[in-house]
């Protein structure tokens, strides 16, 4: 089983492997390998016919759309489980499941209440004040702050993908302020070092944090925050009976009680209706239930990410390494 | 008479050690296993596994020339069917990749010169100093951080350096507020001259050692201060070893990942930063072929250049000079 370290497994062993373990007698090991870095092993594998070095891989769903799209994925329609989950499930753009949709998530503008004494910053905008420079965070392929930085650039969510400029207008704004520029365990160390004030990191991280005692709180900004979500998915060219197991896995992972507590570990919405929201995380603009909490929150089709997503990494790299 | 019958007893009384046996032993296995009348190839079946080393690679370098002659196709995510070269368009049209190559390359000559500098006074004393203790001491701070691995060593300047580290710690006892010393160009390569430090000055100190002490002696002699006789008796006697510890420390540097990924911030990408990106971010294999086989060309043409204007220095074991 592929998964992200840190409280991402701690939260899956809790709510998946541990249930399925007791329920098959199968032992799960986890496998931290990156998502980015398993992605070409995966598809060397099944192009080579060699057996997958993993039997499930939790992934975005962007990346995994574009494994569907190379077809190294499993279809996973006969998924019992499947009957009691929400649309969110369902992979946009692609026929049937090959992958299936666990949860969704939210790229939050995370900040010390500290540095914001006058309250949590209400515009992406903010972060342009000669005071954060050199003290904010983004993702360093930009993922999660394209989509809002195109609104607070002036644009328009109809202008994607093809007409960005107001995104990269503001991406350069941003760019003078020095942004550091990582991964999500960069943004738990800087935040827990005093390197940084705010970032654009997903919620779970910034949740993270404030678990292990760092003064932090986030927020959904006027011009919103991007919405995604994470699937499952099984590799093709598994011997028949690892698949079936592999698919009982994913399909336990849509099991209500699974979810609950799964999802509780990471403080995330799932595809279950009827989850009860983690303590304190009622409301919350990070856990998105009711159609009013997807005002502010900025969701792309998969299809459209996946066909653009490199351009757009590219070009965010062309300005950050000026 | 008596004597004859000394070295009877003698021996009998010799027993052919096991030692002996076991060499025997050895010998004749090896006569069958490598025939004398081989003897003329033996050279080449010790260098044999390590030239099926080097095949292994220049195989690899060839597939991946292949790949890089392919795009990615977007609606499949497989690689192109046709040949082209679009990819190394891309990375000559693209500013970016540009900007990459430039700062990976200033990077390495900083390093080597920056390294250069602090290896040859350390080296110089290390081998020179009469106390053994000193050289030992010399050694071992040399070796302790060699030891660690970049990786660590980059988190523990990250820690050192930091706004809350002891440098910032240290420059606020003085007044001085706190100060962004990482995440920049200057970081980087200072990260990087930290761990080349070790590499040079192994290099450096078998060409320091092999410089008798008499030709200093001479030098001063005849008037020439320690200041002169190191320029211009040291240094250009130094020079194999200054050769082949720049071409290590450059060659390293110019294709190094960590240091710039760990202490630049994500905005001092180096070429092998932004090969990492294409193959393991954006899925784009071809395009992550074309500039792995550009930093290959760019590493080759460096030592290329380095090695006919200087020659290969210790590296090239006593030849051309």
């Amino acid at each position: 089983m592929r998964a992200w370290g840190g409280e991402w497994v701690e939260a899956l062993k809790k709510g998946v492997s541990d249930r399925f373990t007791e329920m098959t007698g199968i032992s799960v090991r986890h496998d931290l390998t990156e998502d980015n870095e398993i992605q070409p092993k995966l598809w060397a594998a099944v192009a080579q016919g060699r057996v997958p070095p993993i039997h499930v891989n939790w992934d975005t769903t962007t990346n995994a759309t574009k494994s569907a799209l190379r077809g190294v994925t499993e279809d996973l329609s006969d998924l019992s489980n499947l009957a009691n989950t929400t649309d969110l499930a369902k992979p946009v753009g692609l026929d049937g499941y090959p992958i299936v949709n666990t949860y969704g998530y939210v790229y939050v503008l995370a900040y010390r209440p500290e540095a914001f004494p006058d309250g949590p910053p209400k515009s992406w905008r903010d972060l342009l004040d000669p005071k954060f420079k050199g003290r904010i965070a983004l993702y360093n392929d930009g993922i999660g702050f394209h989509f809002p930085a195109q609104v607070a650039g002036g644009g328009s969510l109809d202008g994607i993908p093809d007409h960005m400029e107001p995104c990269w207008e503001f991406v350069r704004e941003i760019k003078k302020q020095n942004p550091l520029l990582g991964e999500d365990p960069d943004f738990t160390t800087w935040f827990q070092n005093g390197e940084i004030d705010a970032a654009c990191t997903i919620s779970t991280n910034a949740l993270a944090a404030k678990k292990n005692g760092v003064d932090l709180a986030w927020t959904v900004p006027a011009e919103g925050c991007k919405f995604d979500t994470d699937c499952l998915w099984v590799p093709k060219n598994l011997p028949e009976n690892e698949a079936y197991w592999a698919k009982q896995y994913v399909n336990l992972a849509l099991s209500q009680e699974s979810q609950q507590i799964w999802l509780d570990g990471l403080g995330l919405p799932g595809v279950v209706p009827g989850l009860t929201p983690p303590p304190g995380l009622e409301n919350d603009p990070s856990y998105p239930t009711k159609p009013e909490d997807f005002k502010h929150l900025i969701r792309i089709s998969s299809a459209v990410q996946v066909q653009n997503e490199s351009d757009w990494f590219a070009k965010f790299k062309e300005i950050m390494q000026g | 008479m008596p004597e004859t019958t000394s070295q009877e007893e003698a021996s009998k009384a010799f027993r052919y050690p096991l030692r002996w046996r076991v060499m025997d032993a050895l010998n004749a296995g090896l006569d069958r296993l490598w025939p004398a009348r081989m003897m003329p190839y033996t050279g080449w079946a010790l260098i044999t596994p390590a030239l099926l080393l080097v095949g292994l690679l220049v195989l690899g370098l060839f597939q991946m020339a292949d790949s890089s002659l392919h795009t990615l196709d977007r609606a499949t995510f497989l690689p192109s069917e046709g040949y082209t070269l679009e990819n190394y368009q891309t990375v000559f049209e693209n500013a970016t990749y540009g900007r990459i190559i430039w700062r990976s390359v200033l990077a390495a000559v900083l390093t080597v010169f920056f390294t250069l500098l602090l290896a040859l006074p350390y080296s110089y004393i290390m081998v020179r100093t009469s106390s053994s203790a000193v050289r030992k001491a010399l050694l071992v701070v040399l070796f302790l951080p060699f030891f660690i691995g970049q990786v660590v060593r980059a988190y523990g300047l990250l820690i050192i350096l930091g706004t809350t580290g002891v440098a910032n710690n240290a420059l606020g006892l003085v007044g001085i507020e706190p100060i962004r010393l990482l995440f920049n160009f200057p970081a980087v390569v200072f990260g990087l001259v930290q761990y080349m430090l070790p590499f040079a000055v192994l290099m450096l100190a078998p060409a320091l050692t092999a410089i008798p002490r008499e030709t200093e002696t001479a030098a001063a002699s005849l008037g020439a201060n320690w200041f002169r006789t190191f320029r211009h008796v040291v240094i250009p006697m130094a020079k194999p070893g200054l050769i082949g510890a720049g071409l290590v420390v450059g060659t390293l540097a110019l294709t190094d990942f960590a240091m710039p990924a760990m202490l630049g911030g994500g905005s001092q990408d180096f070429i092998a930063n932004a090969i990492y990106d294409q193959f393991f971010r954006t899925a784009d294999q071809g395009l992550g072929a074309a500039l792995a086989l550009l930093l290959v060309v760019l590493g080759s043409v460096f030592v290329g250049i380095v090695i006919s204007i200087f020659g290969a220095g210790t590296l090239g074991m006593g030849g051309k000079k």
